[in-house]
């Protein structure tokens, strides 16, 4: 089984010296009107490129434009869609991060592309495979609220949000994305949701193109789901190990038809994981995984990190690996 | 209801006590202090000085208003868990990670074992109860709340990083107690965010606050009350102080699903709106606590800390509430 490094999704956009603030300097300015929005669009590619640059660096096969540009992972997406208007600070999940809630106010539409330009940015500077990644219908319709009688119930929010979503990506798969990674955390924590959430991610399908859909879930234990994950319809599931002792057991037990990408690496913590504790762990589930390939990232983005952990993660990917295939880190 | 226990301990209360959370904002003369001492243009004696100068600004004001039970709010702290890891052996101070939009912190690491090296806030405790006759709160950060916001590379699990710091920051509580402090607020505003270890944050309380003599607060804010209510009634601890107006009061309804039990710090103002509520609707929401939690057990506060409001803000948030506290007393 050939393994392949990845990006999970975010990357800190800071990092402790002058260089690595000029995004944090450029907002700041930026919102008292002493920079323009030209100027702001020129420190998220310099730090865009600071991102992708440390993951190629770090020897990853498939990177990501690490989310520099991302106010949250929630209303980064739902805040471009029409009939969605974004309002006050609630935390995201169980971490210390704070995503600004999206208000459903009338039938959403998707009005223009939302990350198709990112993508183009980040692949131009790549010389590696760009992974887009999409925070999911479901999980948007979990976290946002309703204004008014108009949404026909969650199920009705969840058909809004899937049905603009599913032309994002279709405008990504066109704009050359070869994997389209698409975020439902908040499925583990309503796993009897799971006939909504498939229903949504075969919607997302019917327009993928050439693209791969990558069904990724963290923040909660997919054990319990596992087997009902196998049945989407996508054509790689993403899991987070961290917060499950058993799931490495139930992929043993149950093997997986799909490719299967391995949050091994915990991104909440600083502590680095033992290289060749985390191969043996690869190698007892390599046997039970259908195809020929697997992908061992962080189990989550790497932005709750500080930067040069972030960067300490990434490289222990490459470690894990070389531990892998017997060679010294 | 902890009211003999305060007067076992001599501490004095009218009906509906008036306290507040903790912290206060930073007057402008300390905000310039900082501003200066972070570039090296003031010594640490100097900026200590506009601290003592801004917590003796808070204990007056408070004071003048008639609030009951007082703190020395946090003049001279930045983060309520950096705070105390700066202090304590153990910790690595982490590089910067983000908050939300704009806005990072340097989030702590654990890296060792985490030791109390002395008292951290007993001086500025003695020093704000020196200027007060009325009761001011001893001040700290609960166990596991400094866990959940720290990286742990040290401890096997959170429960055993819970239980480490459970352990010196009992230590604090002990020296807080030998200076003479009565009432001790030990906040764990992150208890509310993973339902599931809640056992984890009762056991770490238990062992901060077991067979000492105190009436002991908590602070809890922001989450899924309705996944720890009723279980969070087992905490070690005489008095809630919650977040119920920014909520729309919506944890009375779990009081009346099943009983509360313990005295309530009962927020009637919301700390994240700039408009100072009008006396009418502070009433509203008092009265309506006191249909389900009985009058004795009634503390009135803010929801949170006031430190991300104006000064004008904070005092005129805090007129309010002792006003209309007074007045229900008839």
């Amino acid at each position: 089984m050939e393994l392949l490094l990845a990006n999970h999704s975010s990357y800190p956009r800071i990092g402790d010296d002058a260089e690595h603030q000029v995004l944090r300097r450029t907002i700041a300015q930026w919102e008292k009107k002493e920079k323009t929005d030209g100027d702001l669009k020129a420190a998220e590619n310099q730090m865009t490129e600071f991102a992708l640059r440390e993951q190629l660096d770090a020897g990853l096969d498939i990177v990501t434009d690490g989310q520099i540009r991302w106010y949250d992972p929630v209303s980064h997406v739902a805040g471009k869609l029409d009939g969605v208007r974004i309002n006050g600070l609630l935390r995201l999940f169980d971490t210390n991060f704070y995503f600004r809630q999206p208000i459903v106010t009338g039938p959403i539409r998707r009005r223009e592309a939302i990350l198709a330009e990112d993508f183009r940015f980040a692949q131009k500077n790549s010389s590696r495979p760009v992974k887009v990644v999409l925070t999911g219908p479901y999980t948007l319709t979990r976290l946002s609220a309703v204004e008014g009688n108009h949404s026909g119930g969650m199920n009705g929010l969840l058909d809004g949000f899937t049905a603009a979503l599913a032309e994002e990506v279709a405008a990504l798969a066109a704009a050359g994305a070869s994997i389209i990674q698409v975020d439902e955390p908040s499925l583990l924590r309503q796993p009897g949701d799971f006939p909504l959430a498939a229903r949504s991610f075969k919607a997302l399908a019917a327009g993928k193109g050439g693209a791969q859909i990558h069904a990724t879930f963290y923040f909660g234990d997919a054990a319990p789901l596992y087997e009902k994950l196998q049945t989407l319809d996508v054509d790689a599931l993403a899991l987070d190990f961290t917060y499950s002792p058993r799931l490495a057991e139930v992929i043993a037990a149950a093997g997986s038809s799909k490719p299967l990408s391995l949050g091994l690496v915990d991104g909440r913590n600083t502590k680095l994981e033992d290289a060749s504790v985390v191969a043996r762990q690869i190698e007892r589930l390599a046997n039970r995984i259908g195809a020929a390939r697997a992908i061992l990232q962080p189990s989550c983005g790497l932005e709750y990190l500080p930067r040069d952990r972030a960067r300490l993660k990434l490289k222990r990917l490459a470690a894990i690996k070389n531990s892998l295939l017997g060679k010294s880190a | 209801m902890s009211r003999t226990k305060l007067e076992q301990l001599g501490i004095h209360l009218p009906l509906y006590p008036t306290t507040s959370v903790g912290s206060f904002p930073k007057p402008d003369g300390l905000m310039k202090a900082r501003g200066e001492f972070s570039k090296g243009k003031i010594s640490h004696a100097q900026l200590e000085q506009a601290e003592r100068e801004a917590t003796e600004f808070w204990i007056r004001k408070q004071e003048e208003l008639g609030v009951d039970v007082l703190v020395d709010g946090e003049m001279y702290r930045g983060d309520m868990v950096a705070y105390f890891a700066e202090n304590f052996d153990g910790f690595t101070q982490g590089g910067l990670v983000r908050s939300y939009g704009n806005r990072f912190y340097h989030k702590p690491i654990i890296t060792g074992e985490i030791l109390w090296k002395g008292s951290i806030t007993v001086g500025w405790w003695k020093y704000a109860q020196s200027l007060t006759t009325k009761p001011v709160k001893g001040m700290l950060t609960g166990p596991y709340t400094i866990m959940d916001w720290s990286f742990n590379e040290f401890y096997p699990d959170r429960r055993a990083a819970s239980l480490a710091l459970a352990r010196e920051v009992r230590k604090e509580v002990e020296a807080l107690i030998a200076a003479g402090a009565k009432i001790i607020q030990i906040d764990e505003p992150a208890t509310s965010v993973r339902p599931e270890e809640l056992p984890i944050a009762i056991e770490a309380m238990h062992a901060v606050t077991d067979g000492l003599s105190a009436y002991f607060i908590t602070h809890i804010c922001y989450g899924a009350f309705d996944a720890i209510y009723p279980g969070m009634l087992e905490f070690p601890v005489d008095n809630f102080d919650l977040e119920m107006s920014n909520s729309g009061l919506d944890m009375l309804e779990l009081f009346r699903k099943s009983p509360y039990t313990k005295d309530i710090s009962f927020g009637v103002v919301d700390v994240h709106s700039h408009a100072v509520e009008g006396k009418a609707l502070v009433e509203e929401r008092l009265r309506k606590a006191l249909e389900v939690i009985p009058r004795g057990a009634v503390w009135v506060d803010p929801d949170c800390g006031l430190k991300t409001r104006s000064v004008d803000e904070a005092i005129g948030k805090m007129k309010v509430l002792v006003e209309v506290a007074k007045a229900l007393r008839g």
